[in-house]
C-alpha cells in the first residue's frame, strides 16, 4: 500500500519512469521475437506442407544458384522405393517468356501436382497433369498474385509460354498456350516475383531435350517424421546418391540462421542493452526516492518497523514500476515488431512467408523474465540500503536539516 | 510529593515513587566520530524516571538532549554504561529485538510530525498497529478511539497537507499511543507550532500524563520544560540540575 | 564522368549452371590450358594459387576441361552477398559456352552508348526490337540491387528511432529526479531573490554540460563498439565490407540532438521547480 502511495506521490517522475521503462521493455520484446522469430518461421515455412528433407544440386542450397540434378528420374524413383520415405516432390525451376504480356517472363516452377509442395491453392482450379489423359483442350496452369496483377491477366485467361527464343529469326523454339486456371499463394518465392506453375513433365518439354530429365530440387518427407528418422534417411540419401546434397529442416534453418546471424546478434546486443537501460532507470528512481524519504524511513524504523518491512516496501516500488512498464512495454513491442517486420521483409528475395519478428508465448514469458529479474535486482539494493538507515543519525540530520 | 532543590552536574534524583523505574540510566556516555575527532554528546549520565512521571529535558543546544532521548527509545546504543527501558537493557537487544521493543513499549513524537504524507490520519495512526499484526477492522477502530482521544475525531481521512501544524502533531501522539506504549518520548514537539498551539499541545500532554503515561520530552525552550513535572537540565552531555517543576501541572 | 551504360538483362535466365567443380589437376598436360580467375576465398580454402592447373566441368563426376588459374580477384563488399559461403569463378564467354554445350546463349550483356545523351534514345530503340528480352539502365539496376543496403539502413533507422525515445525519456526522467533532489536549494535561492530565469538558466547549463559530456562519452564507447564489430564481422563473412562506421557528421549529429534534449529536459524540469513557490519547495 505505501509503495502504491509513495509513487502516486510524484505523478510525473513515475508517468516518466514507466514509460522509459515501457520502451526499454518495447525494444527488449522486440529483440527477443527477433533471435527466435527467424528460425521458428523459417521452421514453419519448410514444414508447411511436411517435408523434413530437401534434395539440392551437390555443394548448394535449395534453389541458391542455378544448378539441376541430371538424372533426376532415377534419383526420384530410388528415393520413393525406400520405404521409410512416404513422398517425394521434384521440383524444376526456370524462366518462361510469355507472348504479348505486359512482362516478357516469369519464373516458373516445374511440379507434380499430387505431391508438390510449393503453393497453396487459393482460388480456380489446380494445374493438369500432362500425361493425366484428360480430355482438356489446353494445359493449366497456376500464377500467383503478382503475375496475374502486372501481367494484367486473370484467372481463365489463355496464354503463350515460350522457351528457346532466337533474337535474330524472332522465334522460339518450343511454345505451348495453357489456360491460368487457378491463383496460388506460393510459400518459397518472393512476394515480388511474378511466378506460374505448370506441370513438370511439360515444363521440361519447353525447355528442351536437355531438361528431360533435370530437376532443381526435391522434396522428400520421413515416413516417421522424428529428427532421428529424419536423419537416418538424409544419411541413406548422402551415401546413395553423390550427386546431390539432401539436408534436413535444422540444418536448413542453421545455414540460414547463419546468414543472418547478423540480427541475432544484433538482436543480443540492443536487448542487453534495452535492459541496462530499464535496470537504470529503475535503480535510479527507487535510490532517489529512499534519500528523500531518509527522514521518513528512520521514523518508521524508530516507531517500530522491521528492516525487512522497509526493505519490502522499497522492492516493491521498483517492482509495481517495472511491472507498470512491463505492461505497457508489451503492447508497444507488438506494435514496433510489426513495424520493423514490415521493413525487414522487403529484403530482396526472401520468402513472402518468412518473418523476422514472430510473437509466440514462448518469447513473452523470456521477456518478461528478463524484465522481472532486471527490475527485481534494480530495486534490491535500494532497498537493502533504505532498510540499514542508521535509525539516530538519519534523525539527527533530519532535526539539523 | 517530594520537595526537591536543584542537584549538582552528573547526578541523578530519586523520584520517590515506590516500583522499579521505567528508566534508568548508569554511568550512560555516547560519542560519536565527527571527522578524525570523536565527540562525546552523553557524557556518564544517570538517571531515573519513574513510572507515570512527566519529565522534561531541557538545555542549550548541542547538549546532547535529542541524543540522550534516542538512547532512551533504543534508537541509539550508548558507547559505555546502561540503559534499561521497562527492566530490558537496550544494548542488548538485536537490531530485531530493538524495533519490536519500540514498537510496542515506547511511542515517539517527532518535532516534524514525520507523519506518511499519502496516508491518511486513520491511516497513519494504523501503521505500528499493522506492524504489530492488528487485524484491518480492529484497527480503523483503534485509530478512531486515538484520533477522539486527542480531538481529532472528525479528521479521520484527511490527509496531512490538509490539517494545521497541532493537528498534524496530535495525529503523531495518536500514532505513537496506538500500541499502548510504556513510555512517550517526544522530540522538541511543539518546535514547529506557533506559541498558542504549542500551550494546546502542552495542554494534551497533561492529560496523557493525569491519565497514567509517562511521558519525557525534550526541549531547548525552558517555559515550555516547565510545563512538565520534573524539569532535568542538561550542559555539555552531562545532568546538570534535576528539579520538580514550579509550574506542576495538576499535581 | 563516366557515360552510363545501357545494361540489357537478357532474361532468358536458368540456364542451369551448374557449379564449377574445381579439382586439381594431376593429369598429363592439356594443349594450352585456358586461363580462369577465382576469387580469394577460393584460392585461401582450396589452397590455389595463380599458375595452379585445375580441372573445371559442368557436372560432377565429368572429365571436363583443364584450366590454370590466370587471376585470384577479391570480391566486391556487397551486404547481399556478404553471408554466402559459395565461391565464384571466371571464364572467358566461349569458354564457358563449350563447356556448358550452350552455343550462342549469354545470360545478358552490357551496351555503352557513345554518348551519355543517347542512352534513351538506345533503351528505346532496343526494346523496340527486342524479342524476349529487355535494356535497362544501369542506374536502374544498381537500384534495385541496392535494395539489400537500403533495407538495411531503414531498419537501423527505425531502431535509432526507438532508441533515441527512449534515451529522451531517460534524460528527462534523469533531469527530473536531480533537479528536485535539490528543491530545498533552489527554494533558498528564490527565497535570496534569485530569479526564476536565472535559476532555470543554471540548470539548463548544468543539463547542457552534462549532456555534452555524456555524448563525448557515448561516442567513444560507439567507436570502439564499431571497431569490435567491424573486425568481427569481417573475419566472420571474410569480407572487406564495413558494418559500423562513426563518421563526423554522425558524431555532430548525436552530440547535437543530445544536447538538445538535455536542454529540453533541463529547461521543463527547471521550470516544472520554479513556477512553485518557494514556501511550498521547503515543505511549508
Amino acid at each position: 500500500m505505501m509503495a502504491w502511495a509513495t509513487l502516486r506521490r510524484h505523478p510525473a517522475r513515475t508517468t516518466l519512469a514507466v514509460l522509459g521503462i515501457a520502451v526499454a521493455a518495447a525494444l527488449l520484446l522486440d529483440m527477443v521475437m527477433l533471435a527466435t522469430g527467424m528460425s521458428e518461421s523459417f521452421r514453419s515455412l519448410l514444414l508447411t506442407r511436411g517435408y523434413q528433407l530437401r534434395v539440392s544440386p551437390k555443394g548448394t542450397l535449395p534453389f541458391d544458384s542455378e544448378a539441376t540434378i541430371d538424372g533426376a528420374g532415377a534419383i526420384v524413383r530410388a528415393l520413393r522405393a525406400n520405404p521409410d520415405i512416404k513422398a517425394v516432390s521434384p521440383t524444376l525451376g526456370a524462366t518462361l517468356t510469355i507472348d504479348g504480356s505486359r512482362i516478357p517472363s516469369a519464373f516458373t516452377l516445374g511440379l507434380e501436382r499430387d505431391v508438390q509442395g510449393d503453393y497453396t491453392l487459393e482460388a480456380g482450379s489446380d494445374i493438369t497433369r500432362a500425361d493425366s489423359g484428360t480430355t482438356v483442350p489446353l494445359p493449366r496452369i497456376v500464377a500467383s498474385q503478382t503475375f496475374l496483377t502486372r501481367a494484367g491477366y486473370v484467372v481463365g485467361d489463355t496464354i503463350t509460354i515460350s522457351s528457346g527464343l532466337n533474337a535474330q529469326l524472332r522465334t522460339a523454339a518450343r511454345s505451348s498456350r495453357v489456360v491460368i486456371s487457378g491463383m496460388g499463394r506460393f510459400i518459397y518465392v518472393p512476394g515480388e516475383t511474378p511466378v506460374m506453375a505448370l506441370d513438370l513433365a511439360l515444363l521440361r518439354q519447353l525447355l528442351g531435350p536437355s531438361y528431360r530429365d533435370r530437376m532443381s530440387l526435391a522434396m522428400a518427407e520421413s515416413r516417421r517424421g522424428d529428427s532421428a528418422s529424419v536423419e537416418a534417411v538424409r544419411s541413406w540419401i548422402a551415401t546413395t546418391q553423390p550427386r546431390v546434397t539432401a539436408i534436413s529442416t535444422e540444418t536448413a534453418i542453421r545455414q540460414v540462421e547463419e546468414r543472418l546471424s547478423y540480427f541475432r546478434q544484433l538482436a543480443f546486443v540492443l536487448g542487453a542493452i534495452s535492459l541496462g537501460i530499464g535496470f537504470l532507470l529503475v535503480a535510479t528512481l527507487v535510490t532517489l526516492s529512499v534519500n528523500e524519504r531518509r527522514g521518513e524511513i528512520a521514523v518508521l524504523r524508530a516507531i517500530g518497523t522491521q528492516r525487512l518491512g522497509v526493505l519490502h516496501q522499497v522492492f516493491l516500488e521498483g517492482l509495481l514500476l517495472t511491472s507498470a512498464g512491463i505492461v505497457g512495454g508489451l503492447a508497444l513491442g507488438l506494435v514496433t515488431a510489426q513495424w520493423l517486420n514490415g521493413i525487414l521483409r522487403d529484403f530482396p528475395g526472401l520468402p513472402s512467408a518468412f518473418d523476422f519478428f514472430v510473437w509466440s508465448p514462448n518469447a513473452g514469458w523470456r521477456a518478461l523474465a528478463l524484465l522481472l529479474t532486471s527490475g527485481t535486482l534494480a530495486g534490491l539494493l535500494p532497498a537493502w540500503r533504505a532498510a540499514s538507515i542508521p535509525i539516530a543519525r538519519a534523525l539527527r540530520e533530519k532535526a539539523i536539516g | 510529593m517530594v520537595d526537591v532543590s536543584e542537584h549538582g552536574a552528573g547526578t541523578a534524583l530519586e523520584t520517590g515513587t515506590a516500583g522499579e523505574p521505567v528508566i534508568a540510566c548508569e554511568q550512560v556516555v555516547r560519542s560519536y566520530p565527527m571527522g578524525s575527532a570523536m565527540v562525546q554528546a552523553v557524557r556518564g549520565i544517570d538517571l531515573r524516571i519513574a513510572r507515570g512521571e512527566f519529565a522534561a529535558i531541557t538545555g542549550p543546544s548541542g547538549c546532547g538532549k535529542s541524543t540522550l532521548l534516542h538512547l532512551l527509545g533504543a534508537v541509539d546504543v550508548p558507547t559505555s554504561g546502561r540503559v534499561l527501558v521497562n527492566g530490558r537493557d537496550t544494548a542488548s537487544l538485536s537490531d530485531r529485538e530493538a524495533t519490536d521493543f519500540r514498537l510496542r513499549h515506547i511511542g515517539f513524537v517527532f518535532q516534524r510530525f514525520y507523519l506518511m504524507p499519502t496516508l491518511s490520519a486513520s491511516e497513519n495512526v494504523e501503521l505500528p498497529l499493522a506492524e504489530a499484526g492488528m487485524d484491518k477492522r480492529a484497527r480503523k477502530a483503534r485509530a478512531r478511539e486515538l484520533l477522539g482521544y486527542v480531538g481529532l475525531g472528525d479528521r479521520l481521512e484527511h490527509r496531512p497537507t490538509q490539517l494545521s501544524g497541532g493537528e498534524q502533531q496530535r495525529v503523531a501522539i495518536a500514532r505513537a499511543l496506538s500500541n499502548e506504549p510504556a513510555l512517550l518520548l517526544a522530540d522538541e514537539p511543539t518546535g514547529e507550532l506557533d506559541a498558542e498551539t504549542g500551550v494546546r499541545l502542552l495542554e494534551l500532554f497533561g492529560r496523557l500524563h493525569r491519565d497514567g503515561r509517562t511521558l519525557v520530552f525534550v526541549t531547548h525552550d525552558a517555559v515550555v520544560a516547565q510545563a512538565a513535572q520534573r524539569v532535568i537540565r542538561l550542559h555539555d552531555g552531562r545532568v546538570s540540575s534535576d528539579s520538580r517543576s514550579t509550574i506542576a501541572s495538576g499535581a | 564522368m563516366l557515360a552510363v551504360a545501357v545494361r540489357i538483362a537478357c532474361v532468358l535466365g536458368a540456364v542451369g549452371a551448374t557449379p564449377l567443380a574445381a579439382q586439381r589437376d594431376s593429369t598429363p598436360r592439356d594443349s594450352a590450358p585456358r586461363g580462369i580467375a577465382i576469387d580469394a576465398r577460393m584460392a585461401e580454402d582450396l589452397g590455389l594459387a595463380v599458375g595452379a592447373r585445375v580441372r573445371i566441368s559442368a557436372k560432377p563426376g565429368e572429365a571436363g576441361d583443364s584450366a590454370t588459374i590466370a587471376a585470384i580477384y577479391e570480391r566486391k563488399a556487397d551486404p547481399a552477398e556478404v553471408a554466402r559461403r559459395e565461391y565464384r569463378v571466371r571464364l572467358h564467354l566461349d569458354h564457358l559456352q563449350q563447356l556448358m554445350e550452350l552455343d550462342d546463349r549469354v545470360d545478358r550483356f552490357a551496351v555503352g552508348t557513345r554518348d551519355g545523351q543517347s542512352i534513351d534514345s538506345a533503351l528505346a530503340r532496343i526494346n523496340h526490337v527486342a524479342f524476349g528480352f529487355r535494356a535497362h539502365k544501369s542506374r536502374d539496376v544498381a537500384v534495385q540491387s541496392s535494395r539489400t543496403f537500403r533495407v538495411v539502413e531503414r531498419f537501423h533507422f527505425a531502431i535509432g528511432i526507438i532508441t533515441v525515445v527512449a534515451s529522451a525519456v531517460f534524460l528527462l526522467c534523469l533531469l527530473l529526479l536531480s533537479v528536485e533532489e535539490r528543491k530545498r536549494d533552489i527554494a533558498a535561492l528564490r527565497l535570496m531573490g534569485i530569479s526564476r530565469a536565472t535559476v532555470v538558466r543554471a540548470i539548463v547549463i548544468e543539463a547542457a554540460i552534462v549532456s555534452l559530456i555524456g555524448s563525448v562519452i557515448g561516442a567513444g564507447i560507439g567507436w570502439i563498439a564499431s571497431v569490435i564489430v567491424n573486425a568481427h564481422f569481417q573475419e566472420l563473412y571474410r569480407t572487406p565490407l564495413v558494418f559500423a562506421l562513426l563518421t563526423p557528421q554522425i558524431f555532430a549529429f548525436a552530440t547535437g540532438l543530445s544536447l538538445v534534449l538535455g536542454i529540453g529536459s533541463g529547461a521543463a524540469a527547471g521550470w516544472r521547480l520554479v513556477k512553485s513557490s518557494p514556501l511550498s519547495l521547503m515543505g511549508r
